[in-house]
């Protein structure tokens, strides 16, 4: 799966995230994240986007992540949201995503 | 008491009722209102409007929130709504101006700091990638040498006195960077621009060509440049410009001379290359300083060639002068879209 276009996904608010992806020239994924809770659970909110973003399949894009303290769950779906948005998937495999 | 915020979309121009309330919170909290912005998103509690900010293309400007209601999740939510907007418009790369006090706030919004006028003015831009990720891109062309030249060109049309200065310049230094501006707000198109400085500095052997860049005399960086004919120049908006090139552009390519044509007719021009020597040579900087080169003009059966000038005959006609001020492919183009 790659990037083809600019997206985003989540909000700015208290336990929420907001996740832009963007396309990159070649074959690589760049995650950058920032979270208020960097120190804390920074190593953790890593570890969940980089698996989340290895079951997509994603094999190109920029993602950059703005954390304000999302739980885990939240932090998969804003990710599978803004990923699927702009890699232009309509058909969805679900269990691709549980 | 219903304390939930409401948010929607406004023109102020179209809606002068909410053009006045949004006008009377900006006033509140020290700030003027933009006259450009077509685009307000507002945020109420109950029938009180308590929170602005306006989107102008690809920025983000006069943002404002009751300062009784700080603190709380407001702010936030007004921006969120904000980029969801610009996404809806096509832009998710968003840049904002700001007071340097306000920019820890902003940076909770995902904003990044990319250039500072200390005390003034702060530019930032929505990704903390953007300008490295540019930087980067630009580094790739780097060329070999001691002495590494640039000039950056509205080129608005190509003229002689473009050229005499690329050859100039070219000829006193090892390489030489030429950037046309790519902001889309003058007379002639980018597209037709880039073609027409391309065709007239073929043959010069030292000289790499390139795009221009949201991070170089554009709207971002430098907004008031565009309005020049509404004769508004900006103090602190050319410096954000100069800081970021000295700060990321130069230092990619490896940069020590900004070569400039002297302005004769242009005051936003000349005020332009006043700042130039300021901000690129004088001020403190962690970054290495770009000795800015004034080249005086190329002058041709007594008028100083100029843009500007070309613009002026366009204007009334007067296509007779023509042959002096511009190179043949410009002139063919004038010929063809101009000559009646």
């Amino acid at each position: 799966m790659k990037i083809i276009k600019e997206a985003l996904a989540g909000t700015l608010e208290s336990s929420d995230l907001l996740v832009k992806v963007t396309p990159l020239p070649e074959d690589r994924v760049d995650v950058v994240i920032q979270s208020e809770v960097m120190h804390q659970f920074g190593e953790q909110i890593r570890q969940v986007v980089l698996a989340t973003l290895q079951q997509l399949g994603l094999i190109s894009g920029q993602v950059v992540i703005e954390d304000k303290g999302a739980l885990d769950c939240a932090i998969r779906a804003r990710v599978q949201a803004a990923i699927l948005r702009g890699a232009a998937v309509d058909q969805l495999d679900w269990s691709k995503l549980s | 008491m219903n304390d939930e915020f409401v948010f929607y979309t406004i023109n102020p121009h179209k809606n002068w009722d909410e053009g006045a309330e949004i006008q009377r919170l900006l006033t509140l909290c020290d700030l003027d209102m933009d006259e450009g912005i077509e685009t307000f998103v507002v945020g109420r509690q109950g029938r009180r409007l308590v929170a602005c900010a306006g989107l102008d293309g690809d920025i983000v400007k006069c943002v404002a929130t009751a300062p009784d209601l700080r603190g709380e999740s407001l702010s936030l939510k007004l921006m969120g709504e904000v980029i969801n907007l610009a996404v809806e418009q096509g832009h998710l790369h968003l840049f904002l101006f700001t007071h340097p006090s306000n920019v820890s706030f902003f940076g909770g919004c995902g904003f990044y700091e990319l250039a500072e006028v200390p005390g003034y003015v702060t530019l930032m831009e929505n990704t903390p990638v953007g300008i490295k990720r540019y930087s980067d891109q630009l580094r790739k062309l780097t060329q070999p040498g001691d002495k590494i030249g640039c000039i950056v060109m509205n080129a608005n049309p190509f003229t002689f006195g473009h050229q005499y200065l690329v050859r100039l310049a070219a000829s006193q230094c090892d390489w030489l960077h030429v950037f046309v501006v790519r902001e889309d707000v003058s007379q002639f198109s980018y597209r037709d621009r880039y073609a027409l400085v391309s065709a007239g500095v073929a043959g010069v052997p030292n000289l790499t060509l390139h795009h221009g860049s949201e991070y170089m005399v554009s709207r971002a960086t430098f907004p008031d440049y565009f309005f020049k004919e509404k004769g508004m120049v900006g103090e602190c908006c050319s410096a954000i410009d100069l800081i970021l090139f000295r700060k990321y552009i130069a230092p990619a390519l490896g940069i020590t001379h900004r070569f400039v044509g002297t302005e004769p007719f242009c005051k936003t021009t000349r005020k332009y290359n006043d700042d130039m020597k300021q901000w690129l040579q004088v001020a403190d900087s962690s970054a290495p300083a770009v000795t800015v080169v004034e080249v005086p003009r190329t002058v041709s059966s007594n008028i100083a060639i100029s843009a500007s000038e070309v613009r002026r005959l366009l204007r009334s006609g007067d296509m007779a002068k023509m042959p002096a001020l511009v190179p043949r492919d410009t002139l063919n183009f004038l010929y063809s879209n101009y000559a009646t």
